[in-house]
């Protein structure tokens, strides 16, 4: 498997800097066109995300930003990005989780301080797997980690067997009703290619999701992975995700 | 060339006896042909509305169809069940039986693509996923190593039941070195249908319900269970309504065999149900959702008790050899065991890998009214396809319908030569 997706790595890579030469049939593959980002070259950088659980406010500033960015259909139940609301209650056996319109809307006050329980906001997006389950099952080919490490979907390929959002461990995929076919988080693929950040950082308003590039060693990542307590989500699943979280209660799943 | 020419005349004679039949034959077509309908219109709204017609959601995101698909490749594989008492125990009463066998394996087979069809988002771009024709992902995803096991498997009994068959018309003796090695490869390649198919829900670590070692075993087991059960009724049926001689020997020895695997069945349901309670760990959620329900959800509580009480029943039906062999209790143990698997590989399966979903909610799934009709559809086109070919394949194995002695052509054959043919269009 490994060396499977190292060869896939090392040719697509290959193919792609062939391919953004060429300006050919990869550019529909790519929910935008990289070639034409002056100086991105896919092979030099890897993506990452970094969120901290102690600055999200549940303000849903970036799931409204991803909606409006990526045209993710606005009925409450289709989301790249979504906040989750934690209520761990020391006398109850499980926390009390709720993501109401997937905090689009912000969140209604409902607990209050000074009653025991411990309360915060955790923002959840695809994790960029270095090592996706999903891209593994897929059938086609269709999604797949492109060379500078962000899972993608080609639209124009899905079948829609909805094989990937079985395999995915994080819920992040859905489909899109329009297209009978899978989305997910792109990582703004559009606009990183661009040299710009992606849409729900731009829009945290306390600064709690940080895009980082780990091939580039002067990016915030490497000091923020160094100095803070890191996590990721279900770690015991070896995904390789790449979206670390700071400061990630033992409850969250 | 002159085999040539005499394919296309068995197509065409074929053909003709297809038309042909009494007023049961074409009350019995018709019935399919308009439950095909159904599920025609029913599909035509699906594809109009797209899937959020079913009640399929990204919570629960296989149902109905991918149930009744994970159940149908159990009874295409079953067909081996038959296959290996005829030809590594050389047992000559299962021989000429085995040819049915393989056309259930056909039928269920065709019924397995249909249902992987209506299934997936985008059918237009189902030739994605034909091997050499779209890209496929291969070996690394599963879905890929089914889509190509089963057409292989498709394949090689078409191409073994039309060669037998062709081979009596033109009442010759077929050749027994390109027989045995196909009929031999049927048997691993059962098996490889349906682990495949198992290991597609196995190779997925976000779902613990199906992460178990045995899995793969169960849906062998459960298979071995199942297919021979509609088998053998359909055997009773066919020994009524058609001149084919079948033994209850033949019969007895596949409800013993059956006796066997549905033990080791029972065994296997135990073995998981064990592992699950007693180390209890977070992944029990699953199968309390399966068997008692979870918040107040319990939707397939009802189901999944009614299984392991008919498996049960059944098993005990089939030990016994006095309920075993008689007619009565052996159709209720046949019918026992079909509803047991019926739940257990289809929606017992599914739906509690898929609920709780991966953030820990619960989408409680039933199928809508579009997907019983589709489903419902699948199932008549199934079983059309299985009564066409009982109806070519039935006269040419009693030697009434030949290259020479066409159909009203020639008077019925005779006792002794019946029993002849018969022998010789089995492998």
């Amino acid at each position: 498997m490994t060396m499977d997706r190292r060869n896939f790595l090392t040719v697509g890579g290959k193919f792609f800097i062939f391919t953004a030469a060429a300006g050919s049939a990869l550019e529909y593959v790519l929910a935008a066109e990289p070639h034409n980002a002056p100086g991105y070259r896919t092979m030099d950088h890897w993506w990452a995300m970094m969120i901290d659980i102690e600055k999200c406010i549940g303000c849903g500033s970036c799931v409204r930003a991803d909606k409006a960015e990526n045209d993710v259909p606005l009925e409450p139940f289709y989301f790249r990005t979504w906040v989750e609301r934690y209520h761990v209650d020391p006398e109850k056996e499980h926390p009390e989780v709720d993501s109401p319109d997937g905090g689009y809307h912000g969140f209604p006050e409902k607990f209050h301080e000074g009653d025991g329980s411990k309360n915060f906001f955790v923002p959840k997006m695809c994790n960029q797997c270095a090592d996706s389950p999903c891209t593994q099952v897929c059938p086609v080919g269709a999604t797949f980690v492109s060379p500078d490490g962000a899972v993608l979907v080609d639209k124009k390929y899905c079948l829609g067997c909805r094989y990937c959002i079985q395999a995915c461990p994080y819920g992040c995929r859905y489909i899109d009703p329009r297209t009978e076919t899978v989305d997910k988080c792109n990582l703004c693929y559009h606009r990183i290619t661009k040299g710009l950040t992606t849409a729900c950082a731009e829009v945290c308003p306390t600064g709690a999701r940080r895009l980082g590039d780990l091939k580039d060693p002067k990016d915030y990542v490497h000091q923020y992975l160094r100095e803070n307590k890191i996590q990721v989500l279900k770690a015991h699943l070896a995904t390789q995700s790449k979206t670390y979280y700071n400061g990630l209660d033992g409850s969250v799943r | 060339m002159d085999s040539l020419r005499n394919l296309s005349r068995f197509a065409l004679d074929t053909l003709r006896l297809l038309l042909v039949g009494n007023r049961y034959y074409y009350a019995w077509v018709g019935f399919l042909l308009a439950l095909i309908l159904c599920g025609v219109f029913a599909y035509t709204g699906q594809l109009s509305q797209g899937l959020i017609i079913s009640n399929m959601r990204d919570q629960v995101s296989w149902g109905f169809y991918i149930g009744n698909f994970t159940f149908l490749v159990g009874v295409a594989a079953a067909a081996i069940m038959l296959v290996i008492p005829a030809y590594i125990y050389d047992w000559e009463p299962i021989k000429e039986i085995t040819i049915l066998g393989e056309m259930l394996a056909i039928s269920a087979l065709v019924m397995c693509l249909g249902f992987v069809l209506v299934d997936i988002g985008r059918p237009d771009r189902f030739w994605h996923i034909i091997p050499l024709v779209g890209k496929l992902n291969w070996p690394a995803s599963l879905l890929a190593w089914d889509v190509i096991v089963l057409n292989l498997y498709l394949l090689l009994n078409w191409f073994v039941v039309t060669y037998l068959l062709f081979c009596a018309y033109t009442e010759r003796h077929y050749v027994k070195a390109i027989v045995l090695p196909l009929v031999l490869l049927s048997i691993p390649m059962a098996v490889s249908i349906h682990t495949v198919t198992a290991y597609l829900y196995n190779g997925i670590a976000a779902r613990p319900f199906w992460n178990s070692a045995i899995l793969a075993p169960r849906f062998l087991a459960s298979a071995f269970c199942s297919g021979p059960a509609i088998l053998l009724i359909l055997l009773q049926v066919l020994r009524k309504t058609t001149k084919l001689r079948i033994t209850d020997e033949a019969i007895f020895k596949i409800a013993e065999l059956m006796a066997y695997t549905m033990g080791f069945n029972l065994f296997l349901t135990a073995a998981e149900v064990f592992k699950e309670f007693y180390s209890g760990t977070e992944h029990l959620v699953f199968i309390q959702y399966l068997f008692f329900g979870l918040k107040g959800h319990t939707t397939l509580v009802p189901f999944a008790w009614a299984s392991i009480l008919t498996g049960l029943a059944a098993f005990l039906l089939f030990l016994i050899p006095r309920t075993r062999k008689n007619w009565i209790t052996l159709n209720l143990g046949c019918l026992l065991i079909y509803a047991s698997v019926y739940i257990e590989k289809g929606m017992g399966l599914i739906i509690p890998g898929l609920t709780p979903d991966v953030l820990g909610e619960i989408y409680e799934y039933r199928p809508s009214v579009t997907e019983a009709f589709v489903a419902a559809g699948i199932f008549a086109t199934g079983f059309l396809v299985f009564t066409l070919m009982l109806k070519a394949a039935v006269p040419v194995m009693l030697g009434e319908f030949t290259a020479r002695r066409r159909l009203g052509g020639g008077s019925h054959p005779e006792p002794s030569d019946h029993n002849h043919s018969a022998r010789e269009v089995t492998p």
